[in-house]
Parts: structure tokens; sequence; C-alpha cells
């Protein structure tokens, strides 16, 4: 039962594969679940709607408030013009701010501006801001 | 003494301790022209040391939930006898860890050290840099006041830029859709105990480099030339040199304490240095602070985005300077070490400290 030094080689080149194989399978088989407890846990808590009492925002004024597990806002342009944006600048994720004399959104991180409408107006946010639908319910406002 | 003689006569038959303090002591041979900025790393071992035993003693009064966090810390500072010492040490310690980091990433590149036969050491502190930055950015959420909240959210955020997969990856790291509970429990976890462990396994390895290859000579004065490698690992042995004890432990030892001493001055007279407004508010996700900026080590990053008219942009110039850094000694494969032979590297290293 001598074998020759090739053949051992080859046996040797061949267990090392199936080994290694098996070594990938068992991480990919442990990786699974860490990966899975890492990841974010959907409570399927995400509410759809939100409704806020028309009296929190007042005409020209912002309110603030939590839509999706995201800061949001809530204005009232003018009586009874209700719009709902996402208050996360699109640019690093800051919460911008109304700036109710120029009737825009500034954010202070980087100095990125927004329109009432979520348009971007200067700076680098790549993007406008989301906009919610709005409805009106008696005396609250339904976003979402 | 007979007992401390004893004692190391039965250490010595059982381990060889002798020999072995002999090999790393004082016969161990480093360069005649060994100067501070090697001890550098004896300095960081110090504070990271400090930055231990600080740390071990807040979490003890340290509450890791978002209702308590800010109120924890604040217990530490003004109720818990030499809570505010302690938290203070440990927050200028971070911070005179990451400008030694700096100061010794510097004068490695500054005198060619990370060159070949060293990449190895090189990578493995380069690697040590940037947990250490993690560390810092970690850490920082722990008080959940405003700077950390924030600090947290422009940091995870830019995660975002990666195509296809950074939505995904910004809620993979905060563990929800924005910074909460989820993120404070996960960076919780990272900083007390998955990047102590990381961090301390990578620092033997860097040090056992080290040790191997041996120290470098520092590329200065007439009797510097640079030397050809062989292909066969070589111990970088210095037969004419200074035993590392007492004569370098004795360099070490007073640089030590010099950095310990700049510690306790900032420690004492100004740690609002390290401790802006912001940090004095609790965490509230619906109002960022006006004038916010990152801590002064991620300025530069902070400043990159701001520049490029795209993150995505600004995120690859950043990863493109890092990944050329981390495979610098891969790159730069001439033997010369002296700065005024290597005059286009000094000029773009120059020119990269004062950008």
């Amino acid at each position: 039962m001598n074998d020759s030094p090739d053949k051992l080689n080859e046996r040797r080149t061949f267990l090392g594969i199936i080994l290694g194989g098996i070594g990938v399978v068992v991480a990919g088989i442990f990786s699974w679940p860490l990966f899975r407890f890492l990841s974010p846990v959907d409570k399927g808590g995400k509410e759809q709607q939100v409704r806020i009492p028309r009296e929190k925002v007042a005409v020209g004024g912002a309110y603030f408030f939590s839509y999706q597990g995201h800061p949001a806002v809530l204005l009232q342009l003018s009586a009874g013009e209700f719009r709902a944006l996402s208050a996360v600048c699109t640019h690093l994720g800051c919460i911008v701010r109304w700036v109710t004399d120029a009737e825009e959104f500034l954010c202070p991180c980087h100095g990125g501006r927004f329109s009432a409408a979520g348009q971007v107006l200067a700076g680098p946010p790549p993007r406008p801001l989301p906009t919610y639908a709005v409805s009106l319910e008696g005396d609250e406002i339904l976003i979402g | 003494m007979k007992l401390q003689k004893d004692a190391m006569d039965w250490l010595d038959s059982r381990l060889g301790v002798r020999e072995l303090l002999y090999n790393n002591l004082n016969g161990y041979l480093l360069p005649r022209n060994i100067n501070i900025w090697y001890t550098l790393g004896a300095i960081l071992m110090a504070l990271l040391g400090l930055q231990f035993l600080t740390g071990i003693l807040l979490l003890i009064f340290y509450v890791p939930d978002t209702e308590k966090a800010f109120a924890s810390v604040t217990m530490i500072m003004n109720e818990v006898p030499y809570g505010w010492l302690i938290r203070y040490l440990h927050v200028v310690a971070s911070n005179l860890i990451v400008a030694f980091l700096f100061l010794h990433m510097f004068s490695v590149l500054f005198m060619g050290s990370y060159k070949r036969p060293r990449e190895l050491t090189w990578l493995s502190g380069f690697v040590l840099f940037n947990m250490g930055l993690v560390f810092c950015l970690t850490g920082y959420l722990l008080p959940w006041s405003q700077l950390s909240f924030w600090a947290t959210t422009v940091a995870t955020d830019a995660a975002g830029a990666i195509p296809v997969v950074g939505d995904f990856l910004v809620e993979f790291l905060r563990g929800g859709p924005s910074v909460g509970a989820a993120t404070l429990g996960r960076f919780f976890a990272l900083h007390v105990m998955a990047l102590p462990m990381a961090f301390l396994g990578l620092l033997g390895f860097h040090l056992f480099c080290v040790r191997r290859v041996g120290i470098s000579s520092a590329p200065f004065g007439d009797q510097y030339q640079p030397t050809e490698l062989t292909r066969s690992f070589t111990h970088d042995e210095h037969l004419d040199g200074v035993p590392f004890h007492p004569n370098y432990t004795i360099k070490e030892i007073s640089m030590v304490f010099f950095a310990l001493a700049a510690l306790v001055v900032i420690t004492f007279f100004v740690p609002w240095l390290f401790i802006p407004p912001e940090a004095l508010v609790p965490a509230n996700p619906f109002v960022t602070p006006e004038h916010i900026k990152p801590e002064w080590y991620f300025l530069w990053t902070y400043q990159v985005l701001k520049i490029f008219p795209s993150k995505l942009l600004g995120l690859s110039a950043q990863a493109a300077v890092m990944g050329l850094m981390a495979i610098l000694p891969f790159l730069d494969l001439g033997p010369e070490r002296r700065p005024a032979k290597r005059p286009i590297f000094v000029t773009i290293y120059l020119l990269g400290i004062w950008v």
C-alpha cells in the first residue's frame, strides 16, 4: 500500500478542496442567522397614516412629527392649505428647519435650501424632499 | 531581595524568563539614531490602557438605553464621586489617541518606514488607525446628546450614497430607519466588546511584526544608506546599536509622561475643547442643532462632502485616498527612505497635511 508522492498530493489536494468547501458551507449556514440577527427588526409598526389635530399647525407655520420612522413636517401655507413633507435633508440626513420669513427650508448641516414644495433651491442636496398625501377629516389632518 | 531572587529563580527554571527578558530588553539592540518619533507607539499603548480602565469604570454607571443614557452620563458627571474626572479623562484621551495616531502615521510616512519588508506592519497599523476612528464614532453616540445623535445620523447617512445597497446599508447600520434604540444597542456592543477585542488582537499582530522584522533605522545622518533587500526573511539587526533597556525605555517613559501631562492639563483646564455645548443637550430627533460640526478628525470628510457636487463622488474620493494609503507599501517599491531624496513623495505628503 505504498502510494507514490504524486498520488498522495492528489489525495491531499482533493481533501483540501472538500474541507474548504465544507468550511464555506458551514460559514454560510452560520452567517445567515447572524445577518438576520443584525438586520433591522420589522415590528410592523410603520404607521401608514398619521392624524394630526388641525390646531397643532399655525398658518404660515410648521409642525414636526414622526412618519414611518422618519421625521416629517406639516406646513399650513395659507388657511386650509396643508402640505406634508419628509423633514430629512436628502444630502446627509440632517433635519431641515422651516424659515417662516423666507418660506423655505434650511438644512443646518451644509446650508441646503428647499422650497415649501420640497424642491432644491440651493446647496448640495441631490433630490427634493419627498412629499406625502394630505387630506382633511373634520378637525384632523390625515397624512399618508 | 532574596525573595525576589527566589521568585525569579523559580520562574526562570520553569519558563526561562531570564533569557526571555535579556533577549527583549538588554540584549535587544536598537539603532543609535532612534528619535522621539519612535516613542509614539508606547504613548498610544499607555493611553489605550487608560481608556480600558476609565471605560470599565464608566460602564459601572452608564445605562445603554435611549431614555436613560443621557441621565446616566449626567449622573456620572454630577453625582458620582470623581465621575467627572473619569469621564473627562476618557473623552480627552480618546482625542489625544487620534492625535497621536495621526502623528505616528505621519512620522512613519515621512521616514519611509512603511516600505518593504514592513508592509504588514503598515497595513495592520493603518487598520488599527481606522479602528480607532470607529471606536470614537461608536463611543460618540453613547451619551445620547444632540451632538451624539446628529454626528451618528450624518455618519451613517453617508452610506446611503452607495448605489443599489445604500438605503439598506443605512438601515442595517442603524438597526432601523432612523438613529434610535437599535443604533444605541449595536454601537454600545461594538464600542465595549467587539472593537476592543478586535483591536487588541490586531495590536498584538502589529507588535509581533515590529519585533519580528526589527526596528527600522531613522533615515537621517551620513551613516544611513538604503539597504537592498534579500528575498528571504532577515531580522533587521543593529549590532552597533543601543540596548532597548535602559536606553530606549527611559526615552519611552519620559514621552509617555509628557503625553499624560498633556492629558491632565486638558482634562483639568480646557476639557471644553472636546465637549461643545451641543453635548450638554439630550438628543432630539426633530431638531438638528445649528452650525453642527463633526469631531475635528472627521472634519475633512465633512468638508469633502460639502465640496463635491455628488455625495457618491465625495465618498468615492475619500475611499480612493484611504485605499491608496492602505496599499502604499505595495506601490512605493523603491528602497530610498531619506526624505530629501524623495521630493515628489514629500511634496504630496506636505500638501496632504495642509489640505
